[in-house]
């Protein structure tokens, strides 16, 4: 009897144990190396999911590698992707933000595959601004999905049918919004529940006022938070919500009902980024334009940045099968693909010519394409650019300033503190 | 059988009590422990030991603090009311004949609904442009009464707190109905007999004798009022700028969201410190009034 309950106490601390530990390689166990593991985020719509899955089966019928799809929702999927990462069952190819907070971190741990190698090897082609955003340490980690700017995309319609032309000054759209809001339709779909929307605000008013330069010196470190610029900014927010130019109790509206607000006809404005053109072609029936947020004196710049990237597990067994997934993301083919089918902008040079894109989308490429190449001035989306401390004191403040509990002073010197 | 072998049939019997135990309570609780002694950013995988700094940064913290506070209104709340709304309901039903089966269907299917999905729906009915709750509102002529519910700090709690009321009441009607089942009928007609009004033979002649009952009811709302997070992270998300946190979505943000695995897990340890001690005195008081032959 006592061997027995000594044998089933050793069997069952080996099973603990062994549930305690990591494997030893990624993939999910699976040792096919014509087979990777591939996680991503949900993606908004349902109808991009399809067209992943129509690419990667694309991707499998070309090079016989099959890709195993795993879906996690977005907003879990830095917990599930840590987890998974560090007990060495992670996926092969994952998609991920490309910040220092996001894959920046995930370096510092020594999570993610050395592409420098790759890069050099299969000579891709990833715009230079946007290959240092995977560069940590000197190390190339990811390759950049696309780019992305947050503008304001506003109903034509609801503009003609009012007698208003396409702002060019803060001062433009201010009367606008007013001539808008006194029609009965709300001026600016905007929603701030989820928290994030509030930095893509302020980036978009922030870039504007003070250019390219100025904000690069403020994600630098080299200007304070606290600048007048930056209290100005914040300004524009708190007194366009106390006008009743954004929507009801925006922290209160969730990103999809602002949206729906837009779509629908009841907001004239989107305030939002360019990863939307595509659904917004899919549900609207009025013409669309798409214009940087107005500067006091112009017309003000778009705030660029990168979209989520794909990086390798650095555990993973099946490097050779997943840099040849990264390569097929970095074709011509796959980037005319991108464009036509995404509607969304590679990070590498494609040849746009022939490619069937509607106005709206052709105009978010000719913008984009000025960002990529640096011929025009461009701002910064905050957020993938810093911590994920100074984002919650900015998501935090912005919400604290659609609702009153602290004025834009307070806001901008918890910005600087959480710098 | 041999003393010998009824020792060790007794430890083979308790032995997969005592595992599961080791397993999922004590080894999690010395884990939560340790992370609560080490600057854990989720993927480091030697974190350096800190010593009580998380402690310290705990105690000082105003948000926990806030957070705190939100806790001791959801507890408040969160248990009174379903308490007193699920006994007056549990009592009426109990005195209904006809139909008693249909409303005490009605009253528990919120229970059985998954959090999140009543999450979801009640933000769809409290959204502030196409909500229910404000066309209704408007439609009856209280428009200036409609407001954006879970985006306004001064409400959201309350919104939010309004919503779980509703979603538990149910299960403290149909546990409280069971209870009244053993109520002795005869005690109650000898005092209406005497004189004793409705809220007279509640107070003093049915609630004592489902006391226990109610008592284990209280202990389950009120440490779930310290857990709370499920419904406050579906609602709100803590938000706005952190006006609904409680010290779960609190720690939950400050863990899964910032990364600190460490300070997070302290606040999580926070969370058992203070819910321990209540429910165990009013597990004592539970079995003191069993043993006593009180109720049910």
């Amino acid at each position: 009897m006592r061997k027995q309950l000594i044998v089933a106490a050793v069997a069952l601390s080996a099973m603990t144990l062994a549930g305690c530990t990591g494997g030893t390689g990624g993939g999910g166990g699976d040792s096919d190396p014509d087979s990777i593991r591939f996680l991503i985020g949900q993606p908004e719509d349902n109808a991009d999911l399809d067209l992943t899955k129509a690419d990667l089966a694309a991707f499998t019928e070309a090079t016989g590698i099959e890709v195993k799809l795993d879906v996690v929702p977005s907003e879990n999927m830095r917990t599930v992707l840590q987890t998974q990462l560090r007990s060495g069952e992670g996926p092969d190819v994952f998609g991920y933000d490309t910040g220092p907070g996001f894959a920046g971190a995930l370096e510092e741990a020594g999570l993610l595959y050395d592409l420098t190698d790759a890069y050099a090897d299969n000579d891709w082609p990833i715009y230079d601004f946007a290959q240092e955003r995977v560069t940590f340490g000197g190390k190339i980690v990811g390759i950049p999905n696309d780019i992305e700017s947050v503008g304001l995309f506003y109903n034509k319609d609801i503009f003609d049918s009012l007698g208003l032309a396409q702002p060019e000054t803060l001062d433009d759209l201010t009367a606008a919004a007013d001539v808008i809001r006194d029609s009965g339709v709300i001026p600016f779909a905007v929603s701030d529940k989820e928290g994030w929307q509030g930095g893509h605000l302020l980036s978009m008013v922030l870039s504007s006022e003070v250019g390219g330069d100025a904000m690069e010196g403020l994600i630098a470190g080299d200007t304070s938070w606290e600048s007048p610029e930056v209290v100005d900014a914040l300004d524009v927010l708190a007194s366009y919500n106390s006008d009743g130019l954004f929507t009801p109790s925006p922290t209160a509206v969730t990103y999809d009902n602002a949206n729906a607000l837009f779509y629908s006809g009841k907001a004239a404005i989107n305030p939002t980024g360019s990863w939307l053109a595509q659904d917004i072609e899919r549900n609207v029936d009025f013409g669309v334009g798409y214009i940087p947020f107005p500067a006091q004196d112009g017309p003000g710049i778009f705030s660029g940045g990168l979209g989520s990237g794909l990086f390798i597990s650095a555990t993973t067994t099946k490097a050779d099968a997943a840099i040849k997934f990264l390569d097929w993301n970095v074709t011509q083919e796959h980037g005319r693909w991108q464009v036509e089918e995404q509607q969304s902008i590679p990070a590498f040079p494609v040849d746009t010519e022939g490619i069937e894109a509607t106005p709206l989308f052709t105009q978010i490429i000719a913008d984009a394409a000025k960002i990529a190449d640096g011929t025009g001035d461009f701002g910064y989306n905050v957020d993938v650019l810093m911590s994920d401390t100074f984002n919650e004191a900015m998501w935090d403040g912005i919400q604290a300033i659609l609702t009153g509990q602290k004025d834009a002073d307070q806001v901008a010197a918890d910005l600087e503190k959480n710098f | 059988m041999t003393r010998r072998a009824q020792t060790r049939l007794g430890i083979l019997l308790a032995a997969p009590v005592a595992i599961m135990t080791i397993v999922f309570f004590l080894f999690p609780l010395v884990n939560a422990v340790y992370y609560s002694l080490v600057d854990f950013n989720g993927i480091n995988p030697n974190p350096a030991f800190i010593g009580l700094a998380n402690f310290a940064e705990m105690i000082f913290d105003p948000e926990v603090w806030h957070a705190l506070g939100n806790n001791l209104i959801w507890i408040i709340g969160g248990t009174a009311a379903p308490l007193i709304i699920g006994l007056l309901v549990s009592v009426l039903l109990w005195t209904t004949r006809r139909g008693a089966t249909i409303y005490r269907i009605i009253f528990f299917l919120p229970y059985v609904l998954p959090g999140v999905a009543i999450g979801i729906v009640w933000g769809w009915i409290y959204d502030p442009v196409s909500g229910w709750l404000n066309q209704g509102l408007t439609a009856i002529g209280l428009g200036g009464l409609a407001r954006g519910w879970l985006g306004d700090p001064n409400i959201a709690l309350y919104a939010v707190l309004a919503t779980a009321v509703w979603a538990s009441t149910g299960f403290v009607i149909v546990i409280l109905l069971s209870a009244l089942r053993n109520v002795d009928v005869e005690l109650v007609d000898a005092a209406k007999i005497d004189g004793a009004n409705p809220p007279q033979r509640l107070w003093y002649v049915i609630l004592p004798q489902i006391m226990p009952v109610f008592l284990m009811v209280l202990t389950l709302t009120l440490v779930g009022g310290f857990s709370v997070f499920d419904i406050i992270f579906i609602m709100t998300g803590g938000g706005p700028a952190g006006a609904t946190n409680t010290i779960g979505t609190y720690a939950y943000s400050q863990a899964f969201e910032l990364s600190r695995i460490g300070y997070g897990t302290t606040l999580a340890l926070l969370i058992t410190v203070l819910s321990v001690p209540f429910a165990v005195a009013l597990n004592r008081l539970q079995r003191r009034l069993s043993l006593d032959g009180t109720g049910a």
